[in-house]
């Protein structure tokens, strides 16, 4: 007990940077995410398809590959990024790809006829995605969107590659350092809490939009 | 002085002729109901009007004002984006599925459009909703949701909305079809209401019964063209074609 008392400043300093990336990154990537969610399905091909093109890449290799190539890619060509901004650079593209997929399979399925009510209506095609489509997209990709934020809880612990002290970076070192296996006990505690965290307020968003069907 | 002139639409799917020449004339305050098989092109007709469908060739000109016309090439040139869409104002459109906004309430759903289209301020447009509800008979639901109400609670939403614009046409692609056939009544009444009140009215429907006593003039429509057409009680009562006959015997037979 002792020892766990001992420890938990260092965890919970590596759990603030655990916190920055996943706040910061979440921050960032739902408004991005959501306007390439958009621009995936845009009547301007080019636009199109360089979206395609964006997502294949970021979902079609891995997150730490990306990583590696954000921070040691970018200075090989003379860019030199704070290891922090360049994991924060790393998962906001990966994660905005993911939201794109999401948003855009959510836009594609509502009805055609909430856009042609609008339309003789009169909206205009920004009226109509901001008031009558994406209201309704959003509620249809809570559940995936959870799904993906529970990843990001675990993939945090990726940016140890670019020696940040995470959660579990500072775990794996005290384990190695003090030879206990109770660090790793530790961390697994926070992560649980954290994704626990995350599921509660799903939930609870999810329940917020049973006002209607 | 007319009110809508349609002359001569054609419009093709792919390589689906489905209208091939159909012409139509509505007065003010006229009531058209537009009846035929499925596939026979009258609901695309009717999408055409307010062009929720491009047509390939013909003349659309609503209250003197023109959509489209034919272009030296003799196909369909349509008017600028900003005309269409005040000409697209004058007509309300009413829908088979009624196409309520789900996550909007009764009341939301009425006055999105004035709010934000023709800049009423909200009090007012919110007067007016519960005016027209109360007309729908609905005005206790200004609070509920769609999914809370029944069919016909929800497609006589659908036309308060489309009436909250203050249309001078009110268009109905077969209104009742979705619904349960218990349900037909109430819908069908407000409709009637309207017509008494002269409201003009172009109806695409299978209810031959209500065409009859409602309407002012039928038009029978098969493979995309009109085959007859004339006053509602002569076309349904003394059909001249045998397509139209053909028709009637087969939905009228009970």
């Amino acid at each position: 007990m002792d020892y766990v008392l001992k420890l938990l400043p260092h965890m919970l300093e590596g759990w603030k940077t655990t916190l920055s990336l996943f706040f910061l990154t979440l921050i960032l990537c739902l408004p991005l995410g959501t306007i390439m969610g958009i621009a995936r399905i845009s009547k301007f091909k080019p636009l199109q398809w360089f979206m395609e093109f964006y997502v294949w890449i970021f979902r079609g290799t891995p997150l730490l590959l990306q990583l590696l190539f954000v921070y040691f890619g970018l200075m090989t060509v003379g860019i030199r990024l704070e290891r922090f901004t360049a994991a924060l650079l790393a998962f906001v593209l990966n994660y905005a790809a993911y939201l794109a997929e999401i948003i855009r399979s959510g836009i594609q399925s509502i009805d055609r006829g909430q856009y042609e009510a609008a339309d003789v209506l009169g909206l205009t095609r920004f009226q109509t995605m901001t008031n009558i489509i994406l209201p309704q997209v959003f509620k249809r990709v809570v559940p995936p969107i959870g799904n993906e934020v529970i990843n990001l809880v675990k993939d945090s612990a990726l940016i140890y590659v670019l020696a940040i002290s995470e959660l579990l970076r500072v775990a794996k070192t005290a384990v190695m350092r003090d030879e206990t296996f109770v660090p790793f006990i530790m961390a697994a505690v926070f992560y649980l809490f954290m994704t626990a965290v995350v599921q509660q307020f799903f939930k609870w968003v999810e329940h917020k939009f049973d006002y209607y069907r | 002085m007319y009110m809508l002139r349609a002359l001569d639409i054609y419009k093709s799917f792919d390589h689906l002729k489905v209208l091939k020449g159909v012409s139509l004339t509505v007065q003010r305050g006229e009531v058209i109901a537009i009846i035929g098989p499925s596939g026979s092109g009258k609901s695309t007709f009717l999408r055409c009007l307010n062009r929720l469908e491009t047509i390939d060739r013909g003349t659309i000109e609503i209250e003197g004002e023109i959509m489209v016309q034919n272009g030296p090439d003799g196909r369909a040139v349509y008017s600028g984006e900003k005309e269409i869409a005040l000409i697209r104002r004058k007509m309300g459109m009413v829908f088979q599925n009624f196409n309520l906004f789900p996550h909007k309430s009764v009341l939301e759903n009425l006055i999105l459009a004035p709010v934000i289209v023709n800049r009423v301020p909200r009090e007012e447009a919110e007067k007016t909703a519960l005016e027209l509800l109360r007309k729908v008979g609905l005005e206790n639901k200004a609070r509920n949701y769609p999914f809370e109400l029944s069919g016909g609670q929800q497609q006589r939403v659908a036309i308060a909305r489309a009436l909250a614009m203050n249309p001078d046409i009110m268009c109905f692609d077969e209104p009742t079809s979705a619904l349960d056939p218990e349900l037909t009544g109430e819908v069908l009444k407000v409709m009637q209401d309207l017509a008494a009140e002269h409201m003009t009215m172009i109806i695409v429907t299978h209810e031959i019964g209500f065409a009859r006593e409602v309407a002012d003039k039928v038009i029978f429509m098969d493979e995309g063209i009109i085959v007859e057409q004339g006053k509602a009680k002569e076309v349904i009562d003394n059909p001249k074609h045998e397509r139209t006959r053909e028709f009637l015997s087969k939905v009228l037979r009970v």
